[in-house]
């Protein structure tokens, strides 16, 4: 049996160490962009995880399907019995966008925080280890996907995008404990409370909100979305609904528990909104996914 | 091609892990109980017993590598901690070789070494502030069991397949 620590194998491994070091430290630099090596290698192991993914969603959604047939006659009576509604619903929605686009016109209003383009993506990997909260898609730099960008799905908002390479990205979501994981938002109740969404409570597990006005009185069951204060950002996305209030650790300021209305385990397909570039031809491509 | 299969599995794990693997384990892992998988380390290690320490150390150090780029978000510690778990625990004696359950251990070993380093460096990092009690039973414990249960499947194939390419070298 060979030496435990030959002298050729130490030396690799002193070497590893230093480069370990190096390495935490170069990447740990705030605001740091993918470098091409990262980047050549996200995007050639995409392709290979695009590969993978495809059919493992499409089992997993047949599977799914199969469950679902045994409670397809009682979702129909239901869904039956809310058409009616719907139907109202969606000339009144369509009554006030029109107003509201006149309104717009008539105050010369180009465009404001909600507007936003958006994207389709497909999650195509997860990071194993459950350290950090982050998954991959299958769009990059070239898509026109930039960082800080929001990730949504038909829920609410999951996170925002955190490295970009040319072909593949990475979402940090919400849940994530870095530092530096923080998202401008506000709530729905009569005094608007604004503060931040930073990482999850350990003990509980649900969102927190934090920063929030002593002042303002904050309730359960308010709705918590992006304020498109700050970044890029549109506003108005949900985050989820308030479970609990209490004061910060120095009685500064308050802290809320949020329930995010995403469930960030069960995601495949996802949207990436983008808000920079409003124009006509970006609207119809709304109209067109909301009518899906 | 025989060369390529052993590096192209281990790629294939590693794949699995972050695709496949996630999105069949979705839903149960809220609040309850969830393990990592480590299957990849398992056959770095094996590759480590049986082909000698050089090559568990360039393919944990490779892979480690990898996973830092695609799954991490901290470049260098997989490299160092992959590295480091593939060398030590890469123990190609005989007696090892030739039990099973001694195979077994020596991987469960690996995985309980390199889930605490991880452990370790994020809490030393801040990447994660929970205390060890809060995550023992939510998650050390059922990697643990499950990532061991694997290792004790997999253990006679894997070996089985060494010694039918490189041909049996444990002197019996």
């Amino acid at each position: 049996m060979n030496p435990f620590f030959s002298n050729r194998r130490l030396i690799v491994l002193l070497v590893c160490l230093i480069f370990l070091v190096g390495l935490i430290g170069y990447s740990l630099s705030e605001q740091r962009t993918l470098s091409w090596p990262e980047q050549f290698v996200q995007d050639s192991v995409g392709v290979v995880q695009s590969a993978f993914s495809r059919p493992a969603y499409w089992v997993s959604n047949s599977l799914d399907a199969v469950g679902d047939i045994r409670d397809v006659y009682r979702e129909n009576q239901v869904l039956k019995s809310q058409l009616e509604e719907h139907a109202s619903v969606l000339v009144e929605r369509n009554q006030l966008e029109e107003r509201n686009a006149e309104l717009e016109e008539a105050l010369e209003l180009e465009s404001d925080l909600s507007d936003y383009t958006s994207h389709q993506a497909m999650v195509i990997q997860r990071s194993p280890d459950r350290w950090n909260e982050r998954i991959g898609l299958n769009v990059g730099a070239q898509d026109g996907i930039t960082e800080d960008m929001a990730v949504v799905t038909s829920a609410g908002l999951v996170g925002k995008i955190r490295e970009v390479s040319q072909f593949t990205s990475t979402v940090q979501l919400l849940s994530d404990q870095d530092a530096s994981n923080r998202i401008s938002a506000r709530t729905d109740g009569e005094d608007t409370a604004f503060g931040f969404m930073e990482g999850i409570d350990e003990e509980s597990g649900h969102l927190r909100f934090t920063k929030i006005d002593m002042e303002i009185e904050v309730e359960e069951g308010d709705i918590v979305s992006t304020s498109g204060l700050g970044g890029i950002f549109p506003s108005g996305i949900t985050i989820g609904e308030i479970v609990s209030v209490q004061s910060d650790e120095y009685g500064l300021s308050q802290t809320a528990l949020v329930e995010p209305s995403a469930d960030s385990h069960q995601l495949d397909y996802v949207t990436v909104l983008d808000r920079e570039a409003p124009g006509g031809e970006d609207n119809s491509e709304e109209e067109e996914e909301e009518e899906e | 091609m025989s060369r390529l299969l052993l590096p192209l599995t281990i790629f294939i794990l590693f794949i699995i892990e972050g695709t496949v693997f996630q999105i069949f384990s979705g839903s149960s892992h809220q609040d309850t109980w969830y393990f990592i998988p480590y299957f990849m380390l398992m056959l770095v290690i094996l590759t480590g017993i049986f082909r000698g320490r050089s090559h568990g150390l360039f393919y944990g150090i490779f892979f480690g590598l990898l996973y830092d780029i695609v799954y991490g978000s901290v470049l260098g510690i997989y490299t160092f901690g992959m590295g480091l778990t593939a060398y030590i625990f890469s123990i190609s004696a005989a007696p090892i070789k030739r039990s099973l359950r001694m195979l077994t251990v020596v991987i469960l070993g690996a995985v309980i070494a390199l889930e605490y380093y991880l452990y370790g460096m994020m809490s030393l990092l801040g990447m994660t502030g929970e205390s060890h009690g809060g995550l023992f039973l939510t998650r050390f414990l059922p990697t643990f069991i499950i990532n061991g249960i694997v290792a004790a499947l997999i253990v006679s194939p894997v070996r089985y397949w060494f010694y039918t390419v490189d041909g049996r070298d444990d002197g019996r």
